[in-house]
């Protein structure tokens, strides 16, 4: 029993990681553009087919797909920004909470649906990074799982010197405090939206390419990551990185040991999807600002 | 002005006679895409009240749907409740919650409600696949039908009934003066206060009235079709009916109907070109979103009117 | 005489700041009060509370004798408060008519028809009758602050707040709404007016209330208050 719940806090540890880098981009692309990005799944989705294909058909070695995801996720994002988002920048559109719900919403159906119609609904499986187990006494986690969660904090760890450190994370954190004052200050806000933009999708293709060998592929997969994510996002405080991490993790654990403490097995694995969601409900509800996190942020 | 008016109306007669014949033109497949293009329109419409005229975001309105839908189903087939009995059960279960739901979420604006109804949908669809014993889960609950026989024309004309009653009421509701504190609410919560209106209760009333047209559609369609899936209440379904919506023009009740049964008849008669049809859909909802955020018939209807007026402007014996 | 509306002790906690700091303020049926004071100081705080858009930390409001702090801002509007806001809040995407039409029809006992002819009445007043079928964000700034001072007048209200009606007003149009206010209150309504213009509150009222940082540093007539040593420290001073 006890061995047991060790691994399904390790494996609750992993999914953590993958969550915290899903939700680090949300929060930045959040924190920076002030919407609420509903596509964010289907970027992660999109990141798992990309590497895959980038596997299969380029023949790259399975390490390499990371960074190909995060490279086309990055112009993905670029993409939707240009022709969708550009909008939220004008003074004249009305509504822009909306707008962007509207329009973000319409890229993942639309991706989701793309995804079907060219990946099919059949789920793929991408190569693994490092075959075989760790297994230490009764504890036993699968390579792939260790090094997911390792490129995941190395990933998060470069973010947060990106985005602390240098003066281009230092820039892009002032324009998500203050779109005006950053203007006064001389800096071309709306070169960083794109970067944002493009940032905090390509570390959903990240998480995408890392839970390939783990989960498989399938066009729906960024649904539930998707609300999690958004959990994780205001429970860490809207538009906090750090906090964003810390959520994740505590997500990802409390899944885990829920599923793992769970009174009926059978429907253990269903219910687990709704766990986040019900946090995400009551995290609404009761601290719309977050735990970890600055003041409210208005969206528009 | 009186001109447009009797235009109006014309109109009006005249899709209400295109409707009535429909049936008699068409074979029994488009007839059930008329049923389900009913049923979408009278939950488009919903979602363009409260989404359209009060402003409140919310991605709930196919959870409503699936409540109806089920606790009527699940009455008539458990407990041999009369099927009207049990939408009208249902109809008062979803105007409960949908005032519950108003009530939480009201200090949520935009799109942190649309986000809190996503993952109340979400909640809902994952009980009632969890719950098999009960709800058939995702192999689907057989319920009864509602009426007897094979013939699916009885559903179509009380389709047509529902539609058109829901309409009504909706647009009277809409001009009347709860329709203008909606929009004052829409456009301003902290102003409507300041003049007066009683923003709580008419934020609640707008989910519970929202919610009682989605549940009453889902009631009706769910006895039509005879077999209920969670999948009913999925965010893809929503975002079908917010793309109809949408492309029809979500800030009129009409516009968001006729923009429902456009896209279900288009969406069936493009079946051969099977998944491409929804990218197609995702993405004329993204280009209206984009470039003409009043739906494209308001968009067609603008035109309209602009080459009248011009016509107008150019015979000044009629202006003078 | 009870005053038509009193707040005593009345307090406002931002998180670490005190915006409002046991405020006493008493308004007598039928006065012009200026409330002045530099930016921060707690002025717009104070409306809203004193309207119902904020609830009170600690303190007591009574309106004609009754508590009412933290009551709706709506029952604040059924009770005959009208308020404008600092930055002008408008109901942008409906017509002029329609914006008048929501304080008429949200009034209990009230009727379209009689709530159509007082609302063309007050446009007609404010000038801005030409205009009923335009759409409010198509007001010019000035058109959209007599607007709102219009559905404010739509309540009928026996109180009015004005949060800096003069602020980005042109001198013309300044003199106007002076006026306009003057006329509104020989009818006998009693104003609570908040506005950095010194120049447009002393030609208009009598009395002056003076805060600095969420507290009443003076209050009184304009002539005592404007040369008292403290006010002009706290304007000299902040
Ligand atoms: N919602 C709020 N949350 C946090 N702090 C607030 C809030 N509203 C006001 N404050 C703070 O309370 C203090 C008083 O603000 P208030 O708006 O009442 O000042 P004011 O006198 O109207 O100033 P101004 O003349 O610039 O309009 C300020 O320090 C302000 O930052
Ligand atoms: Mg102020």
């Amino acid at each position: 029993m006890l061995d047991y719940l060790l691994s399904q806090l390790l494996n609750g540890l992993v999914i953590g990681v993958i969550y915290a880098v899903i939700a680090a981009g949300l929060t930045i692309i959040f924190s920076i553009l002030k919407i609420v990005n509903f596509a964010h799944g289907e970027v992660f989705m999109a990141g798992g087919y990309f590497s895959y294909f980038a596997i299969a058909l380029l023949g790259l070695p399975a390490l390499m797909g990371i960074p190909a995801a995060m490279l086309l996720c990055f112009l993905m994002s670029l993409l939707i920004e240009r022709t969708l988002l550009t909008p939220l920048y004008s003074p004249k559109t009305e509504r822009k909470g909306d707008y962007g719900v509207l329009a973000t919403f319409g890229v993942s159906i639309l991706l989701r649906n793309l995804a079907l119609l060219v990946f099919g609904s059949y789920p793929l499986r991408p190569p693994s990074f490092w075959s075989g187990s760790l297994i230490v006494g009764a504890i036993y986690l699968t390579w792939d799982r260790v090094f997911a969660a390792g490129f995941g904090v190395l990933l998060l760890a470069l973010l947060v010197w990106f985005m602390y450190r240098t003066p281009w994370g230092e820039a892009l954190n002032a324009v998500g405090q203050s779109r005006e004052s950053a203007s006064i200050v001389g800096i071309d806000s709306t070169r960083f939206y794109r970067l944002a933009f493009g940032l905090g999708g390509a570390l959903a293709g990240a998480a995408g390419a890392l839970v390939g060998p783990i989960y498989s592929l399938s066009p729906s997969m960024g649904l539930a990551p998707d609300t999690q994510a958004f959990a994780i996002v205001i429970l860490g405080g809207m538009g906090s990185v750090p906090g964003a991490i810390i959520a994740g993790l505590l997500i990802g654990l409390c899944e885990n040991m829920f599923v793992a403490f769970f009174p009926d097995p059978s429907r253990a694995l269903t219910y687990a999807q709704a766990f986040s969601l019900v946090v995400l409900m009551i995290v609404l509800l009761v601290r719309p600002t977050g735990f970890f996190g600055r003041r409210h942020m208005a969206m528009e | 002005m009186t001109r447009s008016l009797a235009g109006q109306a014309a109109l009006i007669a005249l899709a209400a006679v295109v409707a009535v014949i429909f049936p008699h033109l068409v074979n029994n497949y488009w007839l059930s895409v008329g049923i389900t293009a009913l049923f979408y329109a009278i939950v488009a419409a919903s979602w363009a009240l409260l989404v359209g005229y009060a402003g409140q975001f919310s991605f709930g309105q196919m959870a409503f749907v699936s409540m109806g839908a089920y606790t009527s189903g699940m009455l008539a087939k458990y407990y041999d409740v009369p099927i009207p009995l049990g939408i009208a059960t249902g109809v008062v279960l979803c105007a409960i919650t949908g005032c519950v739901i108003g009530y939480v979420c009201l200090r949520m604006r935009g799109p942190y409600l649309a986000l809190f109804t996503v993952a109340f949908s979400e909640v809902l669809r994952i009980i009632l696949v969890s719950e098999a014993e009960v709800t058939g889960g995702n192999g689907g609950l057989q319920i009864p039908s509602l009426f007897r026989g094979r013939s699916d024309l009885p559903y179509y004309y009380l389709g047509l009934v529902l539609l058109g009653g829901s309409l009504a009421l909706m647009g009277w509701l809409v001009r009347s003066r709860w329709g203008l504190f909606f929009r004052a609410i829409r456009e301003n919560e902290e102003a409507a206060a300041a003049a007066g209106v009683k923003v709580v209760r008419f934020r609640l009333l707008a989910f519970a009235i929202a919610a009682m047209f989605a549940g009453l559609a889902g009631g009706f369609f769910g006895h039509y079709v005879g077999i209920l899936t969670p999948d009913i209440g999925s965010v893809d379904q929503m975002g079908l009916v917010v793309a109809m919506a949408v492309i029809g023009g979500p800030e009129s009740l009409i516009a968001a109907s006729i923009g429902a049964i456009l896209v279900e008849f288009l969406l069936e008669a493009l079946r051969a070109y099977e998944q491409w049809r929804l990218v197609l859909f995702a993405l004329v909802l993204l280009l209206t979103v984009r470039f003409a955020r009043n739906g494209l018939l308001a968009l067609g209807a603008d035109s309209v009117m602009r080459v009248f007026r011009r016509r107008d402007a150019a015979t000044p014996a009629r202006t003078a | 005489m009870q005053p038509l509306i009193e707040a005593r002790g009345l307090c406002k906690r931002f998180g670490g700041i005190l915006a409002v700091d046991h405020l006493a303020l008493s308004v007598q049926q039928g006065e012009l009060v200026g409330l002045i004071g530099p930016n921060g100081s707690g002025k717009t705080t104070t409306i809203n509370m004193l309207t119902g858009h904020l609830s009170p930390s600690a303190g007591e409001i009574l309106l004609r004798g009754e508590r009412s702090e933290g009551a709706a801002p709506s029952s604040f509007a059924a009770r005959r408060v009208g308020r404008t806001f600092q930055i002008t809040q408008l109901f942008s995407r409906m017509t002029v008519l329609e914006n008048m039409l929501v304080p008429g029809l949200a009034r209990p006992h009230s009727h379209r028809a009689e709530a159509t002819r007082q609302a063309r009445a007050h446009l007609e007043f404010l000038g801005l009758a030409k205009l009923e079928g335009l759409q409010a964000k198509n007001l010019s700034g000035g058109q959209q602050k007599l607007l709102e001072l219009g559905r404010a007048l739509m309540l009928d209200p026996e109180i009015l707040f004005l949060d800096e009606p003069f602020a980005g007003v042109n001198p013309f149009l300044r003199d106007e709404i002076i006026g306009l206010i003057q006329k509104l209150h020989a009818e006998g309504r009693t104003f609570v007016i908040v506005d950095h213009d010194i120049e447009a509150i002393q030609r208009l009222v009598k009395r002056l209330v003076v805060m600095a940082r969420g507290a009443k540093i003076a209050d009184g007539a304009v002539e005592d208050v404007s040369h008292d040593p403290e006010v002009l420290r706290a304007y000299a001073g902040v």
